[in-house]
């Protein structure tokens, strides 16, 4: 028993100290375990930064979501968010009622709404790299195109 | 149980009463908390390793279930060759069976009990003793789940 403590101790110590090294992206590092809340962006600027963030207010009304990213491209809208925990019984209800709002309310708009984990780390990590001016605005489009793609494959 | 005391000569009978007063009770509650918090841990370690998954390589929440699977029974295969599962298992008990590592385990200590019988009779016959149960009850009931999920498809209610 002593050895699979020693193990235990080693292991999660080695699993704290992989956790601490680099802090360039603060956000998208912990997103899969607290709220990051990412400002809603968009691909290129000044095309519709006041819709995004009303977009995001629309989102974050619903209750059994406590954190959600949202960028506008040229074509589509990704909306990714993630559910209260008890909620997540509930996870296509959810999907299927944010899907109707947001076409209600936008027509013209092509919506892609998703939880999952893997794909709101994706629009975290391109929202940062976006605001820190390491993506250009076709870069930006290009890497949403592809985790677009990515929403898509898992239907 | 009541007609077996019955036919007991009062010797025996008193013999029974004896044996039940000293006879040691199952910690079932002490088993019960101890299988939750190892079955846990061991979820646990599961999740950070689809996380894991999840951060550093290209799989999203749907699939990162097969690669987190296949590491766990990995791990619990090699702790059951270093001899260290089986120790967590006289421990933890249903704990650390239930949980997948507990098929990992389930195939190796075969592997190895039946190792000096040589690789094809022994090892490659016996390895799948425990886990091929295992195995046919999850490939059977899959193929029953998707037949009525088609079924149910093709009429329309799904």
């Amino acid at each position: 028993m002593v050895y699979i403590i020693r193990l235990m101790i080693i292991a999660s110590m080695i699993l704290m100290s992989s956790c601490s090294q680099g802090h360039t992206e603060e956000d998208s590092q912990l997103a899969l375990m607290k709220a990051t809340n990412p400002n809603p962006t968009v691909t290129e600027k000044n095309n519709g930064q006041d819709k995004v963030e009303e977009i995001e207010k629309k989102v974050s009304n619903f209750n059994e979501i406590y954190d959600a990213a949202i960028i506008k491209g040229k074509e589509a809208t990704l909306v990714v968010y993630k559910v209260k925990h008890m909620q997540r019984f509930n996870m296509k209800k959810i999907e299927k009622d944010l899907n109707k709002t947001l076409e209600e309310d936008y027509p013209k708009e092509n919506f892609t709404v998703s939880s999952d984990y893997k794909i709101f780390l994706e629009a975290v990590r391109l929202i940062e790299r976006k605001n820190n001016g390491s993506y250009s605005d076709k870069q930006a489009e290009k890497r949403l195109n592809e985790i677009l793609k990515m929403t898509s494959d898992m239907k | 149980m009541a007609s077996k005391q019955k036919n007991m000569t009062p010797q025996q009978q008193k013999y029974q009463q004896l044996q039940q007063k000293h006879e040691l009770k199952r910690p079932v509650l002490k088993n019960c908390i101890k299988a939750f918090w190892v079955g846990g841990l061991i979820c646990a370690v599961g999740q950070a390793i689809s996380y894991f998954y999840i951060y550093f390589f290209h799989f999203t929440e749907q699939n990162v279930g097969n690669p987190t699977v296949a590491t766990m029974v990995f791990l619990s295969m090699l702790l059951t060759g270093f001899g260290v599962y089986d120790r967590l298992g006289q421990f933890a008990g249903a704990g650390s069976a239930v949980p997948v590592t507990g098929f990992g385990n389930a195939v190796i200590s075969a592997a190895i009990e039946h190792r000096t019988e040589g690789f094809v009779l022994g090892v490659g016959g016996n390895m799948f003793k425990l886990a091929g149960s295992v195995i046919l009850f999850g490939v059977f009931s899959a193929f029953v789940v998707a037949l009525i999920k088609t079924l149910l498809g093709m009429w329309g209610v799904l």
